[in-house]
């Protein structure tokens, strides 16, 4: 059964729902392709409780990446709001923009996205050096240690397969302990039994956390794992129950 | 070390090459900057510690005209003036018979007035015998070191030549200095007698040879009470060819002293006054430091120019460590946008990028000092060589190690790499990190920004052009080139697209699909391969630049000694100074030259060295007559009215001199003479070419109403109709024959021998040109190997789909050779661009000389030729690594 939640109303002033992880209201952007302009966003809403998994679905070049760039404060909306833990993201600067990632947000990638001159420990660890924390070496083993990798902790990410990488890419994604995590097809790249090994893993370690995952996939198969599951299309999100 | 920290230091050390390339690039850079800083600053200091051992610790000198001062002013200045420490000093230059290339500085002193100007003469622990000293005929001290260098010990005789004249000079003992300094100041140093000193350079007693003023051989010393034998005694006028030992009197000498050195106290302005109160006309006191400022301002021009060449490597420099950071930001753009996606700031991007390249900067920084300071012991012999053939002797010819040049290495080499790291630096930080994420953005960023940054060329080249068109000095000079080469290397982007999408077709049906995707490889990594291709057009560019106008120069030079050089003989002394004369030819001989059979016309010059106060100059006087006036071409004036007045004291100023001092037809010119500061109206400006401190032209009338007569430096000869000028040659030798060493020299001989010293004025800026283009080489390998490692994947996709080895390579040095030649053809304009300001701006602000610009269309496809082998050369290694590289390794995601 497909259950269709309300939209919360339009307009840009809407304050952040109260419990929702993510809120957007109104939010629209265009890009320039050459003379032509394309409008991507149309006005979308959407809120995503706290706690809750999330599915990002659409069509190739639905505006999907785009919306995971607004909620992550990569890009910044033409119109409308953004909120994110309860932060209007769009009123900050592109340094507390930045910060703000850095302390909130996690990001699992398509390609994994490990920096190839750090250690799988250092890459782990990468967010929690930069904001000094001192317990980072033991948190970056542990962490490698519930992905399974605590044996490959020296070693450089060229040296791990597919499946090995997004392992630690999820490590790291959770390393800060961060309010959401945003995983941009995070299969794409895996065989389809990895596929399934690695979502299990991100689905787990974030709900043992009770922090928030928001997927963005091409993959019905994944829709089943979501608490909600927001659907893109011409522009506007469309908000759907658990499968 | 931080995480970022320690993910730059594993990727510079995961590239050994790229970085080992672009420490080399820094290392040039900064090593030819360093090189030419401490060659300069060594000649400058050669001059200062050389004057520090000949100045001793005088606060003063009195100095008189060209014929220096007479002797018996020392008595009247102990007497008169009350001055109580005094030295009177004869100096000049001799040439070893046995190293002839050698030139020794003869410095005369009164051993007993030493001890409190130079104690390493008079001092306690100089252990000097006065009395063998004063009485051995032609007794000298020297350093231990030089002794040693001429293998000489004491009691050794050294055959000198002092204007080609033979003298002996005999070892009575060595000089120890203290400390290496001393050790220095006193290389190739002769301390004599000041009587055996005025022998030798002919300043001997009696008096002065100034016409009508009074010539008694009354010398009286100084009445120092603190002097071992103070009593004024009366000296005979040393007799040249006597071997008897001479008496022990040891008074200063009648005759002509180089100058007298003084101990006056310090700021006694009153002291001074009282000095200059008993001078007579034409002698003056000054300050001793005066005479090495004149030195190092008569130089500066000469030293600026070399300074401007050797930043050239440093400009090119800039452009590969560009080129390497550029690189390091496009490989890693998915690492930086990950950074800046997992919340990295931009700043902290920034900070990563510059940290990188200061880290290369600083290595390349350090390896290029230790090059540099190498370098330089080779180029401070090519400089003061340069500066022996133009200016003056320079003794001290060893490599001072300053460290104000070695600080300026180190923040040349790191405000280099900063500047090159600051636009690729705020271009990894400036991306979002969206855009970062994307493939080929550098590229797309490039290609976009390329119209952009053609235009703001545009604008810097015509900035640069503002710039050349204000009267802002040499620098300013140097400053519109800079904006010329700027303007060029920020077109070069939007130009090097143009010339690759021009040179597809062309390729294509040359070389089938290999080519066309040479030409699109070009247009598709734009971010390194202009960047490659500028610091390779720059570098080639100087190249044309300075040959063009070093060709121009050549041209102007011959063509002006084909003017000036109308006699068929010229007989001359040799000089310690090629372009400057100054030795005497013996008087006899050249009545005898005169009158040798054969001549039809005898020119006999005297040549003296002229100071108004703002550095030397030289006065040449000939008969200024219709004929000999019309030697020379003029800018301003004419050869008739110069010869109209020349009987009247009218004098020609050489265009250099007419520049350096501000002066015009119609002016006039205030001397320094014999016999005081007298005027001389300026007839004409004539061009010269061969000296840059310019030349004041007399006739011999006036000449010898003002001034002692120095003596014939030369004689040109006019073959008389029917005469061979070889024939000419032949009888001026015989006839010097043990009489005095002279050159005599047919006019080709001079012509030739005048356009060796010219070649070899310049051999220091043909090494700083090539120096450049090596730099410009390891620019050109480095963006090579960058993009070998870039397009690893697609070649070995390309490799997978069956492309052979060989047509990598085909396709490699194809696409290298169309660098080398598009970074060629853009050379030739730029570089006769730079030839253009050199002529016209640099050398009229530098020097005031007028050239005719001559281009050679040798110059210009060497420089094209010299491109694409420099390009093609540099593509071997990345072409075999390429065509090697196995295609299952490199299609590996890193």
């Amino acid at each position: 059964m497909t259950d269709t939640l309300p939209t919360r109303p339009t307009g840009g002033g809407a304050p952040p729902a109260d419990g929702a992880v993510i809120a957007i209201a109104g939010v629209r952007k265009h890009y320039r392709e050459g003379d032509a302009r394309r409008e991507v966003l149309r006005g979308a809403e959407m809120t995503m409780p706290r706690g809750a998994v999330g599915a990002l679905v659409g069509r190739s070049g639905a505006g999907k990446s785009t919306l995971l760039n607004l909620i992550s404060g990569i890009d910044q909306p033409d119109g409308g709001t953004v909120a994110v833990d309860g932060v209007e993201i769009g009123g900050l600067s592109e340094r507390d923009r930045t910060l703000f990632r850095r302390r909130h947000v996690g990001f699992v990638f398509q390609f994994y996205n490990l920096v190839p001159t750090l250690t799988v420990a250092e890459n782990v660890r990468f967010l929690l050096d930069l904001e000094r924390a001192p317990d980072a070496a033991d948190r970056a083993r542990q962490l490698l240690d519930e992905v399974g990798l605590a044996d490959r902790a020296g070693a450089f990410p060229d040296r791990l397969s597919g499946g090995e990488q997004q392992r630690v890419a999820i490590a790291r994604a959770l390393a800060h302990d961060p309010a959401l995590v945003l995983a941009d097809e995070p299969t794409g790249d895996l065989d389809a039994k990895t596929g399934v090994r690695i979502l299990d893993l991100l689905e787990r370690m974030t709900r043992e956390r009770g922090r928030s995952l928001l997927m963005v996939t091409h993959d019905e198969s994944t829709l089943t794992r979501a608490d909600v599951v927001f659907r893109l299309a011409d522009g506007v999100v469309t908000t759907e129950g658990r499968r | 070390m931080g995480t970022l920290a320690r993910s730059s230091r594993r990727y510079l050390l995961r590239h050994p090459w790229l970085t080992a390339l672009s420490v080399l690039g820094v290392a040039l850079g900064v090593a030819v900057s360093v090189a030419v800083d401490l060659a300069n600053t060594s000649a400058l200091r050669a001059f200062e510690v050389s004057g520090q051992a000949v100045t001793g610790r005088a606060t003063h000198q009195v100095v008189g005209g060209p014929g220096g001062v007479d002797g018996r002013l020392v008595a009247r200045l102990a007497v008169e003036a009350g001055a109580g420490e005094i030295a009177p000093v004869v100096e000049g230059n001799a040439r070893t018979a046995r190293q002839p290339g050698r030139v020794v500085s003869v410095l005369g002193v009164d051993p007993f007035a030493e001890a409190s100007f130079r104690p390493f003469v008079g001092g306690p622990g100089s252990g000097l015998d006065a009395g063998t000293f004063l009485t051995v005929p032609g007794a000298v001290l020297l350093s231990e070191q030089t002794a040693a260098e001429l293998g000489l010990a004491v009691g050794d005789t050294l055959g000198l030549r002092v204007d080609g004249r033979p003298e002996t000079a005999r070892v009575v003992g060595l000089l120890q200095p203290d400390d290496d300094r001393s050790a220095s100041a006193l290389q190739n140093l002769l301390v004599a007698d000041v009587s055996t000193a005025q022998e030798w350079f002919g300043m001997q007693g009696p008096g002065s040879r100034v016409q009508g003023l009074p010539s008694d051989r009354v010398a009286t010393g100084p009445s120092d009470a603190g002097r071992p034998d103070s009593s004024p005694t009366a000296r005979p006028a040393p007799d040249a060819t006597s071997a008897e030992p001479r008496t022990t009197d040891h008074g200063p000498s009648a005759g002509r002293l180089t100058r007298i050195d003084l101990i006056l106290p310090v700021g006694d302005s009153a002291a001074v006054a009282c000095v200059r109160a008993v001078l007579p006309a034409g002698t003056e006191v000054r300050p001793a430091s005066s005479q090495a400022e004149a030195l190092a301002t008569m130089t500066a021009a000469f030293r600026l120019n070399l300074t401007a060449l050797s930043l050239l490597a440093l400009v090119v420099g800039v452009f590969l460590i560009y080129n390497t950071v550029t690189f390091a930001v496009v490989q890693r753009r998915r690492v930086l946008g990950t950074y800046r996606a997992l919340g990295v700031t931009r700043r902290e991007v920034f900070g990563v990028v510059l940290a990188e390249a200061l880290v290369v900067g600083l290595v390349g920084t350090a390896f290029g000092i230790a090059l540099g300071v190498l370098m330089g012991t080779g180029l401070v012999r090519l400089v003061t060589q340069t500066i022996g053939d133009l200016y003056f002797v320079v003794r001290v010819r060893e490599l001072a190690l300053s460290p104000a040049a070695l600080l300026k290495g180190v923040a040349l080499g790191l405000g280099a790499t900063l500047v090159g790291a600051l636009r690729p630096g705020w271009e990894a930080a400036s991306t979002p990190p969206a855009t970062a994420l994307r493939r080929s953005t550098a590229e797309d960023r490039l290609g976009e920004g390329a119209g952009r940054l053609a235009l703001a060329g545009l604008a810097a080249g015509a900035a640069g052009v503002g710039v050349l068109a204000v009267p802002a000095g040499v620098a300013g000079a140097y400053v519109g080139m800079l904006g010329i080469l700027a303007g060029t290397a920020l077109a070069t982007p939007w130009l090097t697209r143009a010339w690759a999408r021009l040179a597809g077709p062309v390729m294509g049906r040359l070389m089938g699909p290999v080519g066309r995707m040479a030409a699109r490889g070009i247009a598709t990594s734009l971010s390194r391969t202009a960047v490659a291709v500028a610091a390779l057009t720059v570098a080639v560019a100087a190249t044309v630049g300075v040959a063009t106008m070093v060709s121009s120069f050549r041209t102007t030079v011959e063509d002006w000694l084909g003017s000036v050089l109308q006699s068929d003989v010229y007989v001359q002394p040799p000089s310690t100074v090629f372009r400057r004369g100054g030795a005497v030819l013996d008087p006899a001989l050249a009545a005898d030259l005169e009158a040798l059979a054969g001549v039809e016309r005898a020119d006999a010059i005297r040549v003296r060295t002229l100071d108004m106060g703002s550095g030397p100059f030289d006065l040449v006087v000939s008969r200024l007559d219709r004929t000999r006036a019309a030697v020379n071409r003029y800018k301003a004036g004419s050869a008739q009215d110069v010869a109209a007045r020349a009987a009247s004291g009218a004098v020609a100023v050489s265009e250099p001199f007419a520049f350096r001092f501000d002066v015009a037809v119609g002016d006039t010119l205030t001397l320094p003479t014999d016999r005081g500061d007298r005027p001389f109206p300026v007839a004409g400006v004539y061009y010269d070419y061969g000296n840059d401190l310019g030349v004041v032209l007399m006739d011999e009338r006036p000449f010898l109403q003002s001034y002692a007569d120095p003596g014939y430096s030369g004689t040109a000869l006019t073959a008389a109709p029917g005469v061979e000028p070889a024939d000419l040659v032949a009888r001026a030798r015989v006839l010097a024959q043990g009489r005095q060493q002279v050159i005599v020299r047919s006019n080709r001989d001079l012509r030739e021998a005048s356009l060796e010293i010219f070649d070899q004025t310049f051999v220091v800026t043909g090494v700083l040109r090539l120096l450049a283009v090596a730099v410009a080489f390891v620019g050109v390998l480095s963006a090579l190997m960058a993009l070998q490692l870039e397009r690893r994947r697609e070649l070995a996709m390309l490799r997978a789909q069956g492309m052979t080895p060989r047509e990598v390579q085909k396709m490699v040095m194809a696409q290298t050779g169309l660098m080398g030649l598009w970074a060629g053809l853009l050379a030739v304009p730029l570089g006769l661009a730079l030839a253009a300001v050199l002529v016209f701006v640099v050398n009229v602000r530098s020097f005031g000389w007028t050239l005719a610009f001559t281009v050679s269309p040798a110059v210009l496809l060497q420089a094209v030729g010299l491109a694409v082998a420099a390009a093609l050369i540099a593509g071997l290694y990345p072409a075999w690594r390429m065509s090697t590289t196995p295609p299952a390794l490199a299609m590996r995601e890193e």
